[in-house]
């Protein structure tokens, strides 16, 4: 700190006594000073580049990480209503119907849990069920997500024997199962900018979409006969 | 920092102003002091030219004090603030991904017969009727192949094994208690399974300690219905354990009967 003051004589002769010295020492050191800035530079936007795809990427608490997690609760439950209608239905669209809900909501089950890892997450979320959705909370019930059956009512579907009531309940449940995930749907929909997950999601709106007018025009036809 | 160490300034002032230019990083800085300040130095003259002659010496005087230390300080305090950030945000990054199984090994009383019985572990064959487990409640092993309904199912009477352990293999965390354990303690754990695939809940005879959780491969047992850690193994360990990954079925065709007796094997009814 004191050097500066402590020179100042000397200043008059120091050109003199390393006339060539100086420059080239400051050149060197010049040099060296360039050559550390760079690799400290380097350095810094390795790190940076390994760390914003991490950074960016959605997290723990995202309404991304809470859609996959909540959605795929609630399509295993569809799976499971549409293994019923496909093993168990009577009516020939029930069947057919059934067995795709259960193929395709699994498919997507595959999706979403692929979405999670890819992402460094856990199936298992830290947050309550619909906390990503506004007023979400409040519209859990017993645990369950909108439009899922509750136990009773699977009870009541894998008991019932096989036959036209059957097949009623099956497309009664489905269809209130379908509106409740239309509505999550929404929400993802409104709340993400993930364009994969939002391409994901709108496909399935526009299936649950399809699948409720086909389960509300076979829930009308066997109803009436 | 290194830049303040030499003694060069002291021995030889030129190099002060040399050693403000690396601070800065400019290679042709040292050219400039070689060239503007070595020639205006040497022949005092050619400063006097300018008019100035008796107030030249104040010229490195200000030069000196030009190695001024708040630039350095900026970019010293900048560099240890980016340095952190970046390094806080990969030890964070390191520590959020974290491999399961680590985080799993992290939890206090979690015993992981991955370790210490591998082939237990490994082993998924479908056996009919009734089947030994070393452990109790189960963790792994061959089991019917029918498995129980795990989408969140409590059941209120104690299920079989064999069908219990193949839900453990499709990723569920079974969740079992004393059937002694007190009616507040049971509808705590019910309201964790409830609505919640990869989840059941049943009472089981014989156990050695209040509530017990079993994931393939892993067991945790712990005395009360608020032991934290309950939730940290099933976050940690619900689908993450099952060897059979995340779409395996937890619902139909599963069984969501009661009774520890077997179905598999059972003669088939007669139509």
């Amino acid at each position: 700190m004191t050097a500066p003051t402590t020179t100042e004589p000397d200043t008059a002769e120091a050109p003199a006594a390393d006339g060539d010295g100086g420059p080239t020492t400051a050149r060197r050191f010049g040099t060296l000073a360039v050559v550390a800035a760079v690799v400290v530079g380097l350095l810094l936007g390795y790190a940076g580049g390994l760390l914003t795809p991490k950074l960016t990427r959605p997290g723990d608490a995202s309404a991304e990480a809470g859609f996959a997690r909540d959605m795929t609760t609630h399509h295993a439950q569809a799976v499971e209503m549409g293994l019923i209608a496909f093993q168990q239905g009577t009516d020939a669209e029930v069947v057919s119907i059934g067995g795709d809900i259960a193929t395709g909501q699994q498919g997507e089950i595959g999706t979403m849990q692929t979405w999670l890892r890819s992402w460094g997450l856990d199936p298992t979320g830290s947050q309550p069920r619909m906390a990503w959705m506004p007023d979400g909370t409040a519209s859990m019930k017993n645990g369950l997500m909108p439009g899922m059956a509750t136990p009773e009512q699977m009870a009541k579907l894998r008991d019932t024997p096989q036959g036209r009531e059957k097949d009623v309940l099956f497309l009664e449940l489905m269809i209130q199962h379908h509106l409740g995930g239309v509505h999550m749907i929404d929400g993802i929909l409104d709340a993400s900018d993930d364009p994969e997950v939002v391409r994901v999601a709108q496909t399935m709106k526009n299936t649950q979409q399809t699948d409720l007018t086909n389960l509300t025009a076979a829930r009308d036809r066997l109803a009436k006969g | 920092m290194s830049i303040s160490t030499p003694g060069g300034p002291e021995r030889r002032p030129t190099v002060v102003t040399t050693g403000k230019k690396p601070a800065a990083g400019r290679p042709a800085a040292g050219a400039k002091a070689g060239a503007g300040k070595s020639t205006g130095d040497a022949p005092r003259t050619s400063a006097g030219g300018k008019g100035k002659g008796p107030r030249k010496p104040i010229a490195p005087v200000k030069v000196s004090q030009g190695r001024s230390w708040g630039p350095i300080a900026l970019f010293t305090a900048v560099g240890v603030l980016a340095v952190g950030i970046i390094g806080f945000g990969a030890w964070a990054t390191f520590q959020g991904s974290k491999p399961w199984e680590d985080r799993a090994a992290d939890i206090s009383g979690i015993v992981n017969f991955r370790k210490t019985d591998p082939d237990l572990v490994k082993g998924s064959n479908h056996q009919p009727g009734s089947i030994k487990y070393a452990q109790s409640p189960p963790v792994a092993g061959p089991h019917n192949a029918t498995w129980q309904n795990c989408m969140g199912n409590v059941y209120d009477a104690p299920i079989a094994n064999e069908h219990a352990v193949h839900s453990l293999e499709h990723g569920a965390v079974w969740i079992t208690y004393r059937p002694d354990l007190p009616a507040d303690e049971v509808a705590k754990l019910k309201s964790k399974v409830e609505g919640q695939e990869k989840l059941m809940l049943s009472p089981f005879e014989g156990q050695d300690k209040p509530i017990s959780l079993q994931a393939w491969g892993y067991q945790l047992k712990v005395d009360n219905a608020d032991d934290s850690r309950i939730d940290e193994f099933i976050k940690t360990l619900r689908v993450n354990a099952s060897i059979e990954g995340p779409t395996a079925n937890c619902g139909e065709p599963g069984i969501t009967a009661t009774g520890t007796t077997p179905r598999d094997g059972a003669p088939m009814p007669t139509q």
